[in-house]
């Protein structure tokens, strides 16, 4: 019914101003934070440190006040083939094989075992969980305020050349123009459709991708004409790069900052250290 | 950029020009060197300008214009004339090609000025998702002071001043991409005023708006002129030119005419030849034989010195739908990103339907449902709840086959010169029943109709290049597109916004062709002129409710309805009103310029 509405599926970068106390954070230490976090859970390779690791990211999107529902909505696109890959290891058992595994269930080269079963629960407590701390990065913290935070976490760089005001620019306005390009793809969808082109029918991938070129090439053309459009205005407006700009946003660390990031890095070491003592 | 730091090379040739000049916080002190020959704050001397290209093209061939401190000018001509080509010269976002362009006692070509000049010359452009940098509001505003190194502890004041303004400080947090049309400008207007510049220039600002957007920037301008601040805008709307103090008419590269909106509107004949029109009001005095009048308090004044005459009877023009219903929608609501923390309503109980082979104007503004209820009409969206019905098929029903709706009911989106994708003009035109399956020479047949009827000569423009069209063209070309499916119905948004006066008469041409042929039309338009002059019926939509629906000369007739929906009578039906309101003994109703004339006992 909402076959069109593609801004349904755009999470990324989209805030949420539910005010919590996550939302009133520093920008750098959630950064900071959720990277580290995002990192050990990564490292985790058993149920159990992957589930703790779920756990906590569950937790963090509690305490920002975050609808659950809305902050895995970011998954639903991939999920048929997150669902096949979770098929594929649960069967085909890659990866610990060993003879601790208990044979369950078992038809040609399909073998479930205990093993396999553990290993496809950690993988998609992982997944789940690194969806979760991405969106809760964006969904806690404006686009500027992440940007004015990687600028400043990328300044001791700048003596090596990285243009750390000018990469910060091109973050904000990539997200900037995600929902303006999922919009005029929308247009285009329903523009093209309205003129009996059949977009979703046929099998063949060939006559697929051929449909779907009067909605590439328009959409190309306009992205490159809207970027230099963008391009005039900025310039119009004095933006030469980012020698000498000041910031409206503002970042200001205070006490909860300090004892935020105490937290989750005391956290991240116990998740470094399940991880050890189990490898 | 490259093309501009060679020039610089050219003139300057020092060693120190090799680089982009360093940069550095303007202080107040500065300005005032601008200030210093306050009656030609811009001055253009015999300016040219080409575009590289094969072949070249020549957008400027020789301007002389001088722009005093406070003036608010201008700028009107066809599209292709080169209005917005002269505009970029004046913050040098373009260098000449030949001739000189001095802001104060500064030329453009000094590339170290050019930031003193961009924070004295600030501008606004016509798209208004394409100029806007952040994310949030306030921080678009912010953008351009920030650059300029405004101290940050200056920042939040200039912002806030900036705001309130445009009357958008409430809205500070907000994303921009979540506004309207109009509040956008608004934004993109408070972030040049953030740099308090001395000029601004709007280069057609106002043409995506709707009345009260449009109506909304009016009054800003006005407001910063009395502040001082020399406007520049440029722009195809006449009764926008005319509220400015000088007009500058441009043609083909050249000024063709300048003087004040009394002298420029005095010469209609010109006018016309160049493509552009006079304001309703002007036209109507001078087929009375009344002198230029801009307003209506002018008109009336003009009227009372002229002797009395017997009115004559008006023409008659009744246009009527041929019986059926084509089109019935019932208790129709929408809501878009269901169940997300972002769902909006747009649609509430909307009833509407349209009789077969009439054309239903449909208004409102800039949010109030109008392409959400479109969209309903040929199954792109399908009711969520409610009922839909287009000739016989029920799309309320999830069995419909939407396909057949879609063969039946053209869909016009705005702006449909960008979804041009074809290479040549005659491919793109015949996407679509190539779609439905026709044979070749059934598609041929169906490609040469359309583009008679929106105009173009089959022969002639069947093999161009989609990419070398005029805007205009690339609309037909998109209009044909639709109407090769040979639609019963064809709906259509907005589809002269951005149109210059003599396009616009043409496309109002095309539609008038349609109906002639039998076609059922459903317009949607912010330009209350066209709707009067094209349907018969319209249905406003307020807030995503029907306020009302009616008959045209009924609808028009309510200026306290269609104020409280963001919109306005169209402008002969306002002046009617106001001889009224003064006496003149005027029956209701009235549309157009022949009955008003008539009425009054003119020619």
């Amino acid at each position: 019914m909402d076959e069109f509405e593609l801004l349904r599926y755009v999470t990324i970068g989209q805030y949420l101003p539910t005010d919590s106390l996550i939302h009133r954070l520093d920008p750098r230490v959630k950064i900071v934070g959720l990277g580290a976090l995002a990192l050990a859970i990564v490292a985790q390779t058993s149920a159990a440190g992957s589930i703790l690791g779920l756990l906590s990211a569950l937790a963090l999107v509690a305490l920002a006040r975050v609808d659950l529902r809305v902050a895995l909505r970011g998954l639903a696109p991939s999920a048929p083939i997150l669902a096949l890959l979770a098929l594929l290891q649960l069967g085909l058992g890659w990866g610990a094989r060993s003879s601790d595994c208990v044979a369950w269930w078992s038809w040609g080269i399909f073998n479930v075992t205990s093993c396999s079963v553990e290993a496809v629960i950690a993988l998609l407590a992982r997944l789940v969980a690194l969806v979760l701390l991405t969106s809760l990065l964006t969904f806690t913290s404006t686009l500027s305020a992440i940007a004015r935070g990687i600028e400043w976490l990328l300044r001791p760089f700048q003596r090596v050349g990285v243009p750390a005001d000018e990469l910060a620019m091109v973050f904000t306005i990539a997200l900037r123009f995600v929902p303006t390009l999922a919009l005029e793809t929308e247009k285009l969808l329903k523009a093209q459709a309205a003129r009996g082109a059949n977009i979703r029918g046929g099998t063949n991938p060939i006559a697929r991708t051929r449909q779907l070129v009067p909605v590439l090439v328009p959409l190309f053309i306009n992205t490159l004409r809207r970027s230099e459009e963008l391009a005039t205005a900025m310039e119009a407006r004095g933006y030469v790069g980012g020698a000498n700009r000041t910031h409206y946003v503002r970042l200001r660390s205070q006490r909860a900052d300090a004892i935020a990031l105490i937290i989750v890095m005391a956290w991240v070491v116990v998740l470094v250290a399940i991880q050890v003592m189990q490898g | 950029m490259h093309d501009r730091l060679d020039r610089f090379h050219d003139r300057d040739g020092s060693a120190k020009a090799r680089a982009l000049p360093r940069l550095s916080p303007i202080s107040v002190e500065r300005r005032f060197v601008f200030e210093a020959t306050l009656d030609a704050l811009i001055r253009i001397e015999n300016l040219h300008h080409t575009y590289a290209g094969a072949p070249p093209v020549d957008a400027l061939r020789g301007i002389d214009l001088t722009i005093r401190a406070g003036e608010y000018v201008a700028i009107v001509g066809a599209n292709g004339s080169g209005k917005s080509t002269l505009a970029r010269h004046l913050n040098a976002l373009l260098l000449p090609t030949r001739g000189d362009v001095w802001i104060g006692r500064t030329n453009t070509r000094d590339a170290k000025s050019w930031r003193e000049i961009r924070a004295i010359v600030q501008m606004v452009f016509q798209q208004p998702d394409a100029q806007l940098v952040a994310t949030m509001v306030e921080e678009e505003v912010a953008f351009g002071p920030e650059n300029f190194g405004v101290p940050e502890n200056e920042l939040p004041a200039r912002v806030r001043a900036a705001l309130e303004t445009v009357g958008m400080w409430a809205q500070r947090q907000r994303a921009p991409h979540l506004l309207s049309a109009g509040q956008k400008q608004r934004v993109a207007i408070a972030g040049a005023l953030a740099l308090q510049p001395r000029v601004l220039v709007l280069d057609e600002a106002t043409a995506m708006l709707d009345p009260a957007g449009r109506a909304a920037v009016h009054q800003i301008l006005r407001a910063l002129h009395q502040r001082g601040v020399t406007i520049i805008t440029i722009t195809h709307e006449m009764d926008e030119a005319a509220q400015a103090e000088r007009i500058v008419v441009m043609h083909a590269g050249h000024i063709a005419l300048q003087g004040t909106p009394r002298q420029i509107f005095a010469r209609g004949n010109e006018l016309r030849a160049l493509a552009l029109d006079v304001p309703p009001i002007a036209q109507v005095a001078q087929q009375l034989g009344l002198p230029v009048c801009l307003t209506e308090q002018e008109f009336i004044a003009a009227l009372r010195a002229r002797a009395p005459q017997p009115p004559r009877a008006a023409p008659t023009r009744e246009r009527n739908g041929t019986g059926d219903t084509i089109i019935r929608v019932e208790q129709l609501s929408h809501r878009y990103l269901r169940g997300l923390p972002l769902e909006s309503r747009a649609l509430e109980n909307v009833d509407f339907d349209v009789t077969r082979g009439e054309a239903m104007g449909l208004v409102g503004a800039t949010g109030s449902g109008k392409s959400t209820l479109m969209q309903h009409l040929n199954g792109l969206l399908r009711p969520q709840t409610g009922y839909v019905r287009v000739d016989s098929y029920n799309l309320a029903e999830a069995t419909t086959d939407v396909r057949a709706v879609r063969r039946i009911v053209g869909l016009v989106f705005q702006q449909p010169e960008d979804q041009l994708f074809a290479q040549f003009v005659g491919d793109d035109i015949a996407f679509a029943p190539r779609q439905f399956g026709l044979d070749r020479d059934a598609v041929r047949e169906r490609v040469r109709w359309a583009m008679e009827m929106v105009g173009l000569n089959f022969d002639a423009f069947k093999d161009r290049m989609t990419t070398t069209l005029s805007g205009g063209e690339r609309r037909r070309v998109a209009l044909a597109g639709v109407l090769a499916m040979r639609p019963q119905i064809l709906v259509a948004d907005e589809p002269t916004a951005g149109l210059d006066p003599q396009a616009r008469a043409q496309t109002r041409e095309i539609f008038r062709r349609l109906r002639a042929d039998g076609t059922t039309l459903v317009l949607a338009s912010h330009r209350m002129d066209d709707v009067a002059a094209l349907c018969q019926r319209v249905t406003v939509l307020n807030d995503g409710r029907v306020c009302a629906r009616g008959t045209t000369r009924e609808i028009f007739a309510r200026a306290d309805v269609l104020r409280a929906s963001g919109l306005d009578a169209p402008p002969i039906a306002r002046l009617a009103d106001a001889l009224r309101a003064h006496g003149w003994q005027i029956p209701a109703n009235i549309l157009f310029a022949d009955e008003l004339i008539a009425a009054l006992g003119g020619a």
